[in-house]
C-alpha cells in the first residue's frame, strides 16, 4: 500500500537532501529553486519502476499508455527531434540522442519552499521513513563552483557562419517563408574532469530560474536551467508563458524595462509567438476559451531582461494533456512562425541536431494535469566521452541585425560555459 | 452554417477556426489541409488561410474560386484570389510582421494586425480595393460580382481589436448576395 508523509523542512536543508538523493540514489529532479516568485515547487523521482525510451517513430498512444497507466507523476523529456517527426519535417541530422525518455518512480519527493514543507510518497512505510530520516539528519551545505570547466569551446557555427545564417533567414523572411525564426548554435567542450551534478547544483543555487531540471538518461545527464514554461495544465486549465524579447541588463532597472517593452522589434517578436501559441493550443481548447490575460510582462534572469506573456484556455473534455502537448510541440517560441515552414528552414541552416535543446522537460501528473518547460539554457553531459554540449539561439525577425543576434545568442550560452566569469 | 477552412500549412489556422465559430453562432468549421484540396468542397462558405510563401506555391484553387461558393481569403488567401483573376504579388518594401496598422473601412477605423512580406502589387481588374494603406498596399479586396472577399491583415490575431465584428462585416458582404 502506498504511504505518504508530510513534514516541515527549510529550503537550505532540502537543497542538501536533494543533492544527496541526486548523488546517491540516481534521482531525477524538476525544480523551482528559491528566489523565484510564483514558482516554488520541486519534484524528485527516486527508484524508477518503469521507463519509456521514446524513439522518433513512437506513437502518441504509446506515450499515453505509459503516462496514464497508473496515477502519480511521470518525469522526463521529449527532444526537439521528436517534434520534427510530429510536424512532418524530415531531417537528415545524425544523432543518437534519445527522442524522449519518461520514467515512473517508486518514491516521489515534493517540496514547496513557499510553505517549507516536504511530502514523500512511496510503496511502503519503511521506504518513506528512510527519506524522512535522511531529511532529519541532513545539514545545509555549500555548492561551490565545480572544477573541470576548461578546454576549448567548439561552436557548430562560427561568428561569421551564424551571421550568414541570420542573413539567409532574412532572405527567407523577405520571401514570406517565415516571419520569425529561432536560429541556434551548438557549443561543445571536452570536460572529462567535470562533475556535472556539481555544475547543476551550483547553477541552481547561484542562478535561480523557475524551471531547473536534472535527468539521467543512460550515460547522459540532462542539465536544464530554463526560465521558460511551455504548457501547464491544471485540472484542464491551460497556461502557456512564451518568452520573446531580450535585453542585456545587470539589474532590472525600470528605465531598461521600459526600453524593452517600448521596442517595436521586441514587441513584434513576442506578439507573433503569442498568436502562434494561441493557435497551437486552440486545436485542443474549447471554442472561445483562448485568451491572453497578460502581455509583455518583464522578468530578470541570467543577467538578461526577458519579456513574456500568458496565454490561457480550457482543455476540451475529450482531450488530454498529451493531445495538447503533442499538437503544440515543439514550443513556438523556439521554432518561429509559421511553425512547419520555419522548422524546415532551421533544419537547413543549422548544421547540428538540437537533441533535447528546444524540446521540453515534463512532469505528467494525470490526463488533465501536467507541467512542462522549454528546454533552453540546457546542457547535456556525456559521462562516456566527457563532452559537455550546450546550445543557444535567438529569434530572427525582419529588423534583426546579424551581429546583435550573435551577441545575444552568446550571452545566453554563458550560463553553462562560463558561469560567473567573463566570457572569453 | 457549414464552413470549410483550408489550411495552407499555417500557424494561425486554428485561431481563424475559433474566430469563425465566435462570429457565426451556428457555424460548424471543418479544417482541411491544403494537400487534400482535390475537388470543389461542399460548404456554404470556404475560408482560405494565410500561409508561408506566395500564391504560385499553392496551385489548384481555380475551380473553387470559379464555383460560386462564397470565399473569404486571409493574407495569402487574398493574394491567391487576386492572382486567380490576373493580379500580381511582389515583395513588400515595408514588410510587416506582428505589428498593427489602422485602416478605414465601412465608415470607421479599425486596428488590424499585419503579417506579410508580400503584397498585391497589381490588383486584378475584376477586384475592387475596399481599403488600403497610405503606401497603396491593398488591405481589403472584393470581387465586383462574385461572393469573394480578401483581407490582407489578420482578423484572428489578438492584436486586431475588433476581429469578431470585422469578420461579421466581411462575412455579411459575401453571404448576403
Amino acid at each position: 500500500m502506498r504511504c505518504t508523509q508530510s513534514f516541515p523542512i527549510d529550503s537550505s536543508r532540502f537543497d542538501a537532501l536533494a543533492a544527496n538523493l541526486l548523488r546517491n540514489r540516481d534521482a531525477d529532479m524538476l525544480a523551482s529553486p528559491p528566489g523565484w516568485e510564483g514558482e516554488s515547487r520541486s519534484l524528485i523521482g527516486i527508484d524508477p519502476t518503469a521507463e519509456l525510451l521514446v524513439r522518433p517513430e513512437t506513437a502518441a498512444q504509446t506515450i499515453k499508455d505509459f503516462a496514464f497507466a497508473e496515477p502519480g507523476p511521470v518525469l522526463g523529456f521529449l527532444s526537439y527531434t521528436y517534434g520534427l517527426g510530429l510536424r512532418g519535417v524530415p531531417s537528415k541530422k545524425d544523432s543518437d540522442f534519445p527522442a524522449g525518455h519518461l520514467k515512473r518512480y517508486a518514491l516521489i519527493v515534493t517540496h514547496d519552499h513557499a510553505t517549507q514543507r516536504m511530502t514523500v510518497s512511496g510503496p511502503g512505510e519503511s521506504s518513506v521513513r528512510e527519506i524522512q530520516k535522511a531529511a532529519e539528519a541532513v545539514a545545509p551545505i555549500a555548492f561551490p563552483r565545480p572544477n573541470g570547466l576548461y578546454g576549448r569551446v567548439r561552436a557548430s557555427l562560427s561568428r561569421k557562419a551564424y551571421m550568414d545564417g541570420v542573413r539567409r533567414t532574412l532572405e527567407h523572411i523577405r520571401d514570406g517563408w517565415t516571419y520569425q525564426l529561432n536560429l541556434s548554435l551548438k557549443l561543445s567542450r571536452h570536460c572529462p574532469d567535470l562533475d556535472p551534478l556539481a555544475l547543476f547544483l551550483y547553477l541552481r543555487n547561484r542562478h535561480p530560474a523557475p524551471f531547473y531540471g536534472w535527468f539521467t538518461s543512460g550515460a547522459l545527464r540532462v542539465l536544464s536551467a530554463s526560465p521558460e514554461r511551455f504548457l501547464k495544465l491544471d485540472d484542464g486549465q491551460v497556461l502557456s508563458q512564451p518568452i520573446k524579447g531580450t535585453m542585456r541588463a545587470e539589474t532590472p532597472a525600470p528605465e531598461l524595462v521600459q526600453r524593452l517593452t517600448a521596442s517595436p522589434k521586441e514587441d513584434a517578436e513576442l506578439s507573433m509567438i503569442v498568436d502562434l501559441i494561441r493557435n497551437d493550443i486552440s486545436a485542443d481548447c474549447e471554442y472561445g476559451s483562448v485568451r491572453v490575460p497578460r502581455h509583455k510582462a518583464v522578468f530578470h534572469v541570467d543577467r538578461l531582461l526577458q519579456m513574456h506573456s500568458d496565454v490561457t484556455g480550457t482543455l476540451r473534455r475529450d482531450r488530454d494533456c498529451l493531445d495538447l502537448l503533442l499538437n503544440a510541440f515543439p514550443g513556438g517560441s523556439i521554432t518561429g512562425c509559421p511553425k512547419q515552414s520555419s522548422m524546415r528552414i532551421i533544419d537547413e541552416l543549422e548544421p547540428h541536431a538540437r537533441d533535447v535543446y528546444c524540446g521540453s522537460l515534463l512532469a505528467i501528473h494525470g490526463p488533465r494535469d501536467m507541467d512542462s518547460s522549454i528546454a533552453i539554457r540546457t546542457a547535456v553531459f556525456d559521462t562516456r566521452s566527457g563532452m559537455l554540449d550546450t546550445w543557444a539561439g535567438s529569434g530572427i525577425v525582419v529588423d534583426s541585425d546579424p551581429e546583435s543576434e550573435y551577441l545575444e545568442t552568446m550571452a545566453k550560452a554563458e550560463k553553462f560555459l562560463f558561469p560567473d566569469e567573463e566570457p572569453q | 452554417m457549414r464552413i470549410l477552412l483550408i489550411d495552407n500549412n499555417d500557424s494561425f489556422t486554428r485561431n481563424l477556426e475559433h474566430l469563425l465559430v465566435s462570429t457565426c453562432s451556428n457555424a460548424s468549421v471543418q479544417v482541411l489541409p491544403y494537400s487534400e484540396l482535390t475537388r470543389i468542397p461542399q460548404a456554404e462558405l470556404v475560408v482560405i488561410s494565410p500561409g508561408p510563401g506566395a500564391p504560385c506555391d499553392y496551385p489548384g484553387y481555380g475551380p473553387l474560386l470559379d464555383s460560386g461558393v462564397p470565399v473569404l481569403g486571409v493574407c495569402l488567401g487574398m493574394q491567391i484570389i487576386n492572382e486567380h483573376f490576373g493580379g500580381e504579388t511582389a515583395r513588400h518594401p515595408h514588410r510587416m510582421h506582428g505589428k498593427t496598422d489602422r485602416i478605414h473601412w465601412r465608415g470607421r477605423d479599425w486596428t488590424v494586425a499585419r503579417y506579410h512580406s508580400l503584397r498585391c502589387s497589381c490588383v486584378a481588374k475584376e477586384l475592387c480595393v475596399e481599403a488600403e494603406l497610405p503606401d497603396s498596399t491593398p488591405m481589403i479586396l472584393s470581387h465586383e460580382n462574385r461572393p469573394l472577399l480578401g483581407l490582407q491583415f489578420h482578423p484572428e490575431s489578438f492584436m486586431t481589436t475588433y476581429g469578431t465584428e470585422l469578420t461579421r462585416h466581411a462575412l455579411h458582404a459575401i453571404l448576403s448576395d
